[in-house]
């Protein structure tokens, strides 16, 4: 079950031509989830900051 | 005392500390399970015998597509509940959802036209199923849109609670699409009734990238709904005290 | 329960149901317009005018497949009826026998005269080795 599908590294990234389909997929999510979490965080900062702003 | 707890739960106060609580074992849970499961179905499942390497896609569109459908469930319990008992952290959970919702719908829809091209030969079709995910997606939009273009944050919040509603119906399409009519997309492999149509040492991984990506979505709703009670509760005097 | 929130219940129930028989009459009264391919064996009766351009979903029958220079002959069927087809140009990866295909195209004295030429899969996923042993 946790046998490595491909011989080499190589064969990994390629995938026997479906890599690149692969791989652009997982960029994708990583790239979205990754955007969101920084996006949230940097607009939470910044209204705390602003909230804290001595009036 | 059922009714306290939710009194409490419901304010916006008590859900802000609690999520500060939990936040950090749910994000790292579930990124951890998350990064396990793509590994693990990325390079030590075996192919499939039909479509080779590319049904590895399978572990990233599917969490996906599933979060899409669930975001909007849970979008139409929150409005249900702001329209019967006008809690005001549900109003907050709906707009704080939708983006996420658009997010999650988007990557379902670029990850399975990507797919499509080394499977099915195509990049899209309007098939039912397809059709009735790109119609979920416009549906964010548009509730995203819609709730910016007013001032008035507590009409906003009310007519997107109702459209949210309506728009619901196509929750049930979208799931029994491939039912229903003829599609270019196939069947459900993983359903409720009968025994999963994937083999084993597929269907492990794929199940955890799903629990994973849940998690990880939680954490995004925990995030955006912080920052909405932020936004929309800037000037109560407990908010201060917070940050 | 409050009587305010009881006329809320109805009113949410009311948008509901309104909303579910709007769709479902307007899905019913589209029925078969929404489907993506029709069968060979929905074909038969039908008179299709040579030239509208139709999809047409089943599986390739095996045996059929034949190439002749850059063409491809094939059979599809749904294991009733049949119907010929004629494509000139690159099939899909998945496409083979015995296995799902939609073709877009022309008919023409019971051939279709294929513009495209799509592979269907079905929901199972396993590994190559299972099928081997089927196989031999």
């Amino acid at each position: 079950m946790f046998n490595f599908a491909f011989n080499s590294f190589y064969e990994a990234l390629y995938m026997n031509g479906h890599g690149l389909y692969v791989w652009s997929v997982v960029i994708l999510v990583f790239i979205s989830l990754l955007g969101f979490f920084i996006g949230y965080t940097v607009k939470i900062k910044k209204i705390k900051d602003k909230l804290n702003e001595p009036n | 005392m059922i009714k306290k707890f939710i009194h409490q739960f419901a304010s916006p106060k008590t859900y802000l500390y609690q999520v500060s609580r939990f936040y950090k074992y749910i994000f790292y849970f579930s990124l951890i399970i998350y990064i396990i499961s793509i590994i693990w179905g990325l390079f030590f499942t075996p192919e499939d015998f039909v479509q080779g390497n590319s049904y590895r896609i399978i572990y990233l569109h599917v969490p996906a597509s599933f979060l899409s459908q669930t975001l909007y469930l849970a979008m139409a319990i929150s409005s249900i509940t702001y329209l019967i008992w006008r809690v005001k952290l549900a109003a907050y959970l709906i707009i704080a959802i939708a983006p996420i919702g658009a997010m999650t719908t988007f990557i379902a829809l670029i990850s399975g036209s990507i797919w499509g091209i080394p499977t099915w030969g195509t990049w899209w079709q309007w098939d039912a199923r397809i059709t009735s995910t790109l119609i979920l997606f416009i549906m964010y939009l548009g509730l995203i849109s819609l709730h910016n273009s007013f001032s008035n944050h507590e009409k906003a919040d009310k007519l997107l609670s109702w459209l949210v509603i309506v728009g619901a119906v196509n929750i049930p399409i979208i799931k029994k699409s491939v039912d229903w009519w003829s599609t270019l997309h196939q069947s459900a492999s993983i359903t409720l009734t009968d025994k999963p149509s994937i083999d084993p040492v597929m269907l492990y991984p794929l199940i955890g990238s799903i629990v994973g990506f849940f998690g990880l979505v939680i954490c995004l709703v925990l995030l955006s709904s912080k920052y909405q009670i932020l936004h929309r509760e800037k000037n109560k005097s407990w908010v201060k005290d917070y940050v | 329960m409050n009587p305010i929130r009881k006329k809320r219940i109805y009113s949410i129930l009311f948008v509901l149901l309104f909303s579910v028989s709007g769709i479902s009459l307007i899905l019913y009264s589209l029925n078969s317009n929404l489907d993506y391919f029709f069968t060979p064996t929905e074909l038969k009766d039908r008179n299709i005018p040579a030239d509208k351009r139709i999809k047409v979903g089943g599986m390739v029958l095996s045996g059929s497949v034949e190439r002749i220079s850059s063409s491809i002959f094939f059979v599809i069927t749904d294991y009733e009826n049949s119907i010929k087809v004629e494509y000139e140009g690159i099939v899909p990866d998945l496409f083979k026998e015995d296995s799902g295909v939609v073709v877009l195209g022309n008919l023409r004295d019971k051939i279709l005269y294929a513009e495209e030429v799509l592979a269907k899969h079905d929901e199972n996923y396993m590994p190559p080795n299972i099928e081997i042993n089927d196989d031999n």
